[in-house]
């Protein structure tokens, strides 16, 4: 195939531009004074078509594992060198991208599946994929270590990480004392107009707290009513709407806006990084998010796929992850010196809230689209100090 | 069979090859919005003409697209006029530096605008320093935001199109009126503007359809200002794809309705270019004070041009999360350059991009090509129709096309010429081959156009094959349009994100899509790095291909 395209690419040189000025044409005449430049330009042209067949030959003999993850750089990385440590004739390759993309790409290539493993995003995410058919049944091996609530009844996604949302603050500003207790404070006019929020479309975390807020007011009130009255006001409080969680970071850092309701192992990595983030968790609960894990139906190597799964929720993996990756884990059963502190101290100050995931997974993505259109920028450039 | 009819079929076979690329797509997604329950329906439509919110964004998309052809043109055509008609110090290569933007990939310009005028960014910091100020002096959003960035990256079709027409201009004319009395502003007005109407249209289309599918600038600035791209992709991320099926068809019929208005009015038009004389020389600023004058503006205008490039390159020197509320970055070294070049995978999304841009490039000016000798062999009705066909991607949103493209070929029905290619490598260069055929293809016609047939007819009657000609005499001599028309094709596939978001595969990721990952890790100094590198390869394929004669 390579020799092929490298005559190709001879020929169609060799056409275009001909070596020997033997024709008599004007044309070919004033091609045989051709100058630097335009030889500079051939063998330019050239070069680009002599890295195809670099691009066409990708794998070096191993089997590829493709994975879909929003876990990001770090724990992708770090998951591809020690698994591929003990399974040698491996290659993990992954994509990280946000968990809603994850869906949409899985969804868009379902008559042509290109993952293996779809590693993370919130239950609610899989739950909608598993009903489009998009996922596989299968049962890991450590799934009856993990609480029912993280399990798929029909085994086809299992909670592998708890990704507990938290009220963030620049540290630099703010002080621990003066920081939101609760979510109910980011709306208090202390707050206007110094609020950030994640573009919660593309974000599952952020897809989870307003489905959390409005499934609340449903508990309560019996009515969606209320919940997207509180989104409402929270809308009025929010400078803006930032459309990846690193822009995020960055303006927290940069003290464009001073809170923000974001996902704890982000900041903890910010924290590690030198960067002036505080956190707290709310008293009055949080949405703790189930992060999942599931085979995606009609993968290439289903059975390698299954072994992936089983290795990213064994307790080797959970405490590198938890170590390494500020992730925590979903089993039960870790011994509590297997945690690094940050983890056991987030077990302990952490107050999960009860949240109903079921009508969450029915009517989240109505609600969503409901806030986006009429909710959405309404009140966010009113001026400081009109009250909500 | 007589060579007339063969032509014809050949022309046939090419119209059918542009229509299954171009339009087929977009009637499947158009037959796909109007499906309910299998059965075609006009349903959707009502309700999505009674939805305020869906009107509202095609508003916005309107308003959006006419203020940065505005815009654009009061940037780009006076800087035109004062690179074509006047001299001073350094004329050639402000010149040069005024086409900048084009090295500037969309998603990586957005960014570095965001450091640069952002709210924390360097200028309002730098503002806030100088005059005390306790607050940001704005804030980069919403509309405003947007078309200062549009402005920035598309003066630059007004500025090539009027300078190329400003040059070929007959200077002749301008004697004329002004040898029968006529006053300098009465000239301009009444013999210079007319003849410079053609290019004028040409870059207001251009800059009107690029501003209507424009996504990076209102996706990161927008907010809550929502146009229809923003639209399309938020409703297919909610999993809402009827919705962004007649959403992409909304705004398609929009582009097309502002491209069939443009050719109405382009037809009823006299051809001014047919002049042919001596365009009039640059003249020489001799008064001291105004040269100086002159010197300064342009200069200062240079450096303006050149922040964003500047601050990339800055940016990319910065390790991460050192720059807070500092006005200058405390720490610079080649940290993040090292971390590309010492991670092989890393480097991989420049070797796809490199490729995919070279094979789309080289597909789309073969295409360009025959199409262009088709319907200059054919002409009449056919031959008009196949120019048409070579122009319309241009009038399709990048995002509207890869949803459709995503969706044709996610069926393998061969009879009905869809192909299993979602997936696959083959469906990102496909994407990037149709995006730049307008490029190609509008070149090609042009070229042809500017060729004197007797040539190759000479060719043939000295005994030589069609194909012999064809390479020896005609491709040499088109090579100047030609060779600025593959630059441009180049630069644009190289740098797409558009496009690329929707149909990328782990084999074909493209180095917009790996700086999009890194910038989700919170790696602007890395992402900036290969912004920087994007940045001049789109340098390099600009000078080293794109010095030939500008094809407008």
């Amino acid at each position: 195939m390579h020799r092929h395209l490298s005559k190709t690419a001879h020929w169609l040189a060799n056409r275009l531009w001909p070596r020997s000025p033997t024709a008599r044409s004007p044309a070919a005449r004033s091609l045989a004074g051709r100058s630097r430049a335009a030889r500079l330009r051939a063998s330019l042209g050239l070069a680009c078509l002599a890295l195809l067949p670099l691009a066409a030959c990708t794998g070096d003999g191993r089997t590829p594992l493709l994975v879909y993850s929003p876990h990001g750089r770090d724990l992708l990385t770090l998951f591809e060198e020690t698994f591929e440590a003990a399974h040698p004739e491996v290659d993990v390759r992954w994509l990280d991208m946000g968990s809603q993309e994850v869906y949409d790409r899985i969804r868009s290539e379902s008559a042509n599946p290109q993952a293996d493993v779809w590693f993370g995003g919130p239950a609610a995410i899989l739950s909608r994929a598993a009903e489009e058919g998009l996922l596989e049944p299968y049962r890991p091996a450590w799934a009856d270590a993990v609480p029912t609530s993280s399990q798929d009844p029909e085994n086809r996604y299992f909670g592998v990480y708890r990704t507990p949302p938290v009220i963030v603050y620049n540290s630099d500003v703010v002080a621990e004392s003066d920081a939101p207790q609760d979510w109910s404070e980011l709306l208090e006019p202390a707050w206007q107009g110094k609020v950030l929020i994640r573009d919660p479309l593309a974000s599952g975390t952020m897809r989870t707290i307003f489905g959390y807020i409005v499934a609340n007011a449903v508990r309560e009130t019996g009515s969606t009513e209320a919940g997207f009255d509180w989104l409402r006001r929270l809308d009025t409080q929010t400078k803006e709407y930032v459309h990846s969680p690193a822009l995020l970071h960055q303006k927290m850092v940069r003290q464009e806006g001073l809170v923000t309701m974001w996902e704890l192992t982000d900041i903890l990595f910010q924290q590690q990084r030198g960067n002036p983030l505080g956190y707290r968790f709310p008293t009055g609960g949080t949405p703790v998010i189930d992060d999942a894990a599931g085979l995606v139906r009609g993968a290439r190597r289903p059975d390698l796929a299954r072994t992936f799964l089983d290795w990213i929720g064994s307790k080797e993996a959970l405490a590198l992850a938890a170590e390494k990756a500020f992730r925590l884990p979903a089993r039960t059963d870790m011994p509590s010196d297997s945690l690094p502190p940050w983890a056991r101290e987030a077990l302990e100050h952490m107050v999960p809230a009860e949240v109903d995931w079921r009508l969450i997974e029915a009517d989240g993505a109505d609600w969503m689209t409901t806030w986006d259109r009429t909710i959405r920028g309404k009140g966010g450039d009113a001026p400081v100090g009109s009250a909500p | 069979m007589t060579p007339a009819s063969r032509s014809r079929i050949g022309a046939l076979a090419v119209a059918l090859l542009l229509t299954w690329l171009v339009g087929y797509p977009l009637l499947l997604t158009l037959l796909q919005a109007l499906e309910v329950e299998g059965r075609i329906s006009f349903e959707p439509l009502h309700a999505f003409a009674g939805a305020a919110d869906e009107w509202a964004a095609l508003g916005r998309s309107l308003l959006v697209a006419t203020a940065s052809v505005v815009l654009a043109a009061l940037v780009g055509v006076p800087l035109a006029f004062v690179f074509a008609r006047t001299d001073f110090p350094g004329r050639r290569i402000l010149g040069a530096l005024v086409a900048l933007p084009v090295a500037l990939p969309p998603l990586v310009g957005v960014i570095a605008f965001l450091f640069l005028y952002g709210e924390s960014g360097f200028v309002p910091r730098l503002l806030m320093d100088l005059f005390d100020l306790e607050k940001s002096p704005w804030r980069l959003h919403g509309l405003g935001a947007i078309l200062l960035v549009h402005t920035y990256s598309m003066y630059v079709y007004f500025y090539l199109f009027t300078r190329a027409a400003l040059a070929r201009m007959d200077g002749a004319s301008l004697e004329a009126a002004a040898s029968l009395g006529s006053g300098a502003w009465r000239t301009f007005w009444r013999v210079t503007v007319p003849q410079l109407y053609p290019a004028l249209l040409g870059a207001a289309l251009l800059t009107f359809m690029t501003a209507l599918g424009s996504f990076s600038a209102p996706y990161i600035f927008g907010g809550g200002y929502r146009v229809m791209t923003t639209q399309i992709v938020a409703s297919k991320v909610s999993g809402d794809l009827a919705r962004a099926n007649l959403e992409s068809v909304a705004l398609a019929a929009l582009a097309l309705i502002a491209l069939i208005a443009v050719r109405t009015l382009q037809g009823s038009m006299v051809d001014a270019t047919s002049a042919h004389g001596v365009a009039p020389r640059p003249r020489r600023i001799r008064r001291p004070g105004v040269r100086l004058a002159f010197a300064v503006l342009g200069w200062t205008l240079a450096i303006v041009l050149l922040l964003p490039h500047l601050t990339l390159m800055l940016i990319s020197l910065v390790p991460s999360g050192t720059w807070t509320t500092e006005l200058l970055p405390p720490v610079l070294d080649f940290g993040n350059y090292r971390e590309l070049a010492t991670e092989p995978e890393r480097l991989r999304p420049m070797v796809n991009s490199v490729w995919m841009a070279a094979v789309a490039t080289l597909g789309a000016v073969a295409l360009g090509l025959l199409t262009a000798r088709r319907a200059r062999a054919t002409r009449g009705r056919m031959g008009d129709a196949l120019e048409a066909l070579v122009a319309l991607p241009w009038a399709i949103p990048g995002t509207v096309f890869a949803v459709a493209l995503a969706a044709t070929f996610s069926v393998s029905q061969p009879w009905f010429g869809r192909f299993l290619w979602v997936g696959t490598p083959i469906i990102l260069p496909l994407a990037y081959l149709v995006r730049v055929l307008p490029i190609t293809g509008r070149a090609a016609i042009a070229g042809l156009r500017q060729l004197d047939p007797a040539l190759e007819e000479a060719a043939w009657s000295l005994g030589a094959s069609r194909t012999r000609s064809f390479f020896r005499i005609v491709l040499p001599l088109m090579r100047p349009v030609l060779a600025a028309a593959v630059g441009l094709s180049f630069i644009t596939a190289l740098g797409d994100f558009v496009v690329s978001i929707v149909l990328y595969t782990y084999e074909t990721r493209p180095i917009s899509i790996e700086i999009l990952s890194t910038l989700r890790s919170q790696s602007f100094g890395v992402a900036a790095a290969y912004g920087v590198m994007l940045m001049l390869l789109s340098a390099a394929a600009f000078l080293v291909w794109g010095r030939g004669e500008a094809a407008p």
